[in-house]
């Protein structure tokens, strides 16, 4: 209750942001509302946004995955490799591409269950072992010559001026708030986050399902490396090179707590669209990139900030009620 | 409650300050590492230079590239243009990115300083200068080639840093109307790009680098290595091509051996290691060659911790900021680089006349860019669709001119 109090206010602060940074850029820019600039603010990032729903699901396990933009990389010239040395057809190095990620995902989720070593130094070896296996796979060069409907994928429209990335967009937050809120999946992945212990004991099988949460997180983040290499139309080593913390951010500054047990979807939802506008704004206004970075690092901060504050504003009330309803108890005996 | 909300308010405030600082930290921490990527550039392709190579020796004397090149032009424009030379001139206010690989980089500042300087001459606003916050970003700059075309700029101005990455975004600008003109790095397939504005042509680089040599070591020549970036770095791999090529080719160069190649990987620290064991590994080694500014500021370093600068030489391609102390303290003699000032000034003003219809960016066509004088357009031999203009020439800095 106190949570759902919690993330309430959150959102509606973030609802703020929101708005506050959209008038900004509507003063600021003329170009800013045009259809093709929100073409655009999705689609240059929405590799990005669906790696940051499935980090959600991680997090609120009380889990991190540092490797995701490492395994962006990787997928992408696997599947880069496959295609120039191999004769398969393209739909099957995707596929073959999905199942490496996807294993990857296995095998680090199994050392993080069967080992019972945190998922930070796991996924942190991760993060530095899958990017140098992608220097091997295409070393310093960039691999093209994709077939049309693939590049297509990336860069075209797909129903009037929609590119498929904004319909991905609303489909993967949408499957994502089901999963998250409405199965018995996302109940565990809360329980689990806040209290393992409880979880186990209540005969949650806690491993198995960290263990399937890295295989997921994995995979999403082969098909986002896959997606981004259709948009560039090329892959190379360094794809989404340092791609993991941004999504970090956006999804602490979506009010999830990264000690697990606690957030939603709906305030991951209004954090993406926050940092895309931010963004947005910054590079149509003519700001360089470091203050970009900078503006997005104050928000990360205020928002923990506010958060924390928020915390103790709602904890202090709950006592206040407490003891007023104790008084009562009291004073009737 | 209410000082409550003034710590926070505080805590806030400070907290931006210190991201901003260490914001501008990490940009300096970069400048370093990248002012080699700043040279670098090009590399992608001109791994395709070799054929311009071997036609390169016979102007061995010094500027073999631009005497191939004015040749290639006054044979050409010959028919087509007859030498009308269009000086480029003030036309109204002009809206333009200049778009750098990195922000923090000194030699990217430096063609900032010489874009503005061109916007002034011809009444124009200071460029746009933004870019990704770190060079290790490599498609960030896509983002703000999209957003340039969103605000309808008048010319987009790249050193293009993603490769051909960066293509659906130029195609984007090109179909918006608005020119491309690329400076430092083109863009690989020349689609979508007006112009390239090379630095100087590789085969001089090499031709400069042997000349270097031969003034340190003088006429008994003697031996020397060459410390390079990474083993793969194609703009450095070019250069050291055309010195070799330079140095079998030419017999004025004949006492000159060169014993070793090692890369340092662009990395300070593995440079100065590796400078080290060429000393170790070559007692008669004279000359450390560095073609990287990493390298040569890392061995030049390494050269002066070690008292050898007496007996070990360093030159190659160096910032005259980071050079100085060991220019004046006799350990890097000499060394050269091109002007990134004069880079970012020719730049501006051929995107100028390109986007203002002064110039046409065809095969042929002569402009005169304020101070720097008359270019013309020519067909870029190191690649396969492309057009660029050859700035050079290389400033040698030595103990005289820094």
């Amino acid at each position: 209750m106190r949570d759902w109090l919690l993330q309430r206010s959150w959102n509606a602060l973030l609802g703020a942001v929101l708005l506050a940074s959209v008038v900004f850029n509507i003063a600021q820019s003329d170009g800013y509302l045009s259809i093709n600039n929100f073409v655009n603010l999705f689609e240059l990032s929405i590799e990005k946004i669906i790696v940051v729903v499935a980090m959600t699901f991680v997090i609120v396990a009380g889990e991190i995955d540092l490797s995701v933009a490492s395994v962006m990389g990787f997928a992408a010239c696997v599947m880069a490799s496959l295609h120039e040395r191999s004769g398969l057809p393209f739909w099957l190095i995707l596929l073959v591409t999905l199942v490496v990620s996807a294993l990857i995902g296995l095998i680090q989720g199994l050392i993080i269950t069967l080992l019972e070593l945190p998922s930070l130094v796991v996924t942190l070896a991760g993060l530095i072992a899958w990017r140098g296996a992608a220097r091997i796979l295409v070393e310093d060069r960039s691999v093209g010559q994709y077939p049309d409907w693939f590049n297509s994928m990336g860069q075209d429209d797909l129903i009037g001026p929609l590119p498929f990335a904004i319909l991905l967009f609303v489909g993967v937050l949408a499957l994502g708030a089901v999963l998250l809120h409405r199965t018995v999946v996302g109940r565990y992945l809360y329980v689990i986050g806040d209290k393992p212990d409880v979880a186990r004991y209540s005969g949650v099988r806690v491993d198995r399902v960290r263990t399937s949460l890295f295989v997921a997180s994995s995979t999403v983040a082969g098909l986002a490396g896959i997606l981004f290499a259709a948009r560039l139309g090329t892959a190379r080593a360094d794809l989404a090179y340092g791609f993991e913390l941004e999504i970090i951010t956006i999804v602490l500054l979506g009010g999830v707590s990264i000690f697990g047990g606690s957030g939603r979807m709906s305030g991951v939802a209004l954090a993406i669209l926050i940092v895309l506008n931010v963004r947005n704004g910054l590079g149509l206004a003519g700001v360089d990139g470091s203050t970009q970075v900078g503006v997005i690092g104050v928000i990360l901060i205020a928002s923990v900030l506010v958060q924390n504050a928020l915390g103790r504003v709602t904890a202090r009330r709950q006592r206040q009620q407490a003891n007023a309803e104790l008084a009562a108890v009291a004073s009737t005996a | 409650m209410k000082s409550r909300t003034i710590r926070i308010a505080a805590l806030v405030a400070a907290a931006s300050l210190f991201i901003a600082a260490c914001g501008s930290d990490d940009d300096a921490d970069t400048a370093t590492t990248e002012a080699a990527s700043g040279s670098e550039p090009a590399a992608t392709e001109p791994a395709g230079t070799e054929p311009a190579g071997t036609e390169a020796p016979a102007g061995t004397e010094a500027p073999a590239g631009t005497d191939a090149a004015a040749s290639d032009t006054t044979a050409d424009s010959g028919a087509a243009a007859t030498g009308d030379v269009v000086a480029i001139e003030a036309d109204g206010d002009f809206n333009a990115l200049l778009l750098p690989k990195c922000t923090g980089n000194a030699v990217f500042d430096q063609a900032n300083e010489g874009a503005i300087e061109a916007a002034g001459e011809l009444g124009a606003a200071d460029p746009q200068f933004s870019a990704p916050a770190s060079c290790a970003d490599t498609t960030g700059q896509i983002e703000f080639v999209t957003n340039a075309v969103t605000q309808g700029v008048d010319a987009i101005m790249i050193s293009n840093n993603a490769g051909d990455q960066v293509q659906t975004a130029v195609d984007d600008a090109d179909a918006a109307g608005i020119p491309v003109v690329a400076w430092d790095s083109p863009i690989p397939s020349g689609q979508g790009e007006d112009l390239f504005v090379a630095q100087v042509d590789f085969d001089e680089t090499g031709v400069v680098m042997a000349d270097m040599a031969l003034n340190i070591l003088g006429d008994d020549g003697g031996q020397f290595a060459i410390l390079s970036a990474t083993p793969d770095a194609a703009n450095q791999n070019a250069w050291i091509a055309a010195m070799e090529e330079a140095l079998t080719s030419d017999p004025k160069y004949a006492s000159l051996e060169l014993v070793d190649t090692v890369y340092g990987n662009d990395d300070a620290d593995e440079s100065y290691n590796q400078a080290l064991a060429l000393v170790d590994s070559n007692p008669d080694l004279e000359l450390i060659m560095a073609p990287t500014t990493v390298g040569i500021a890392a061995a030049a370093k390494a050269m002066q911790d070690e008292g050898l600068c007496e007996t070990v030489k360093v030159s190659g391609l160096g910032l005259p900021d980071e050079m100085r102390d060991f220019t004046t303290a006799g350990c890097a003699p000499e060394f050269a680089l091109w002007s990134f000032v004069d880079l970012g000034y020719l730049t501006y003003y051929a995107a100028y006349g390109i986007a203002k219809g002064q110039i046409e960016a065809a095969e042929g066509t002569s402009f005169e860019a304020g101070r720097m004088g008359e270019y013309t357009i020519e067909k870029d031999p190191t690649r396969d669709n492309g057009l660029r203009i050859v700035m050079g020439p290389f400033s040698v800095y030595n103990a005289d001119n820094l």
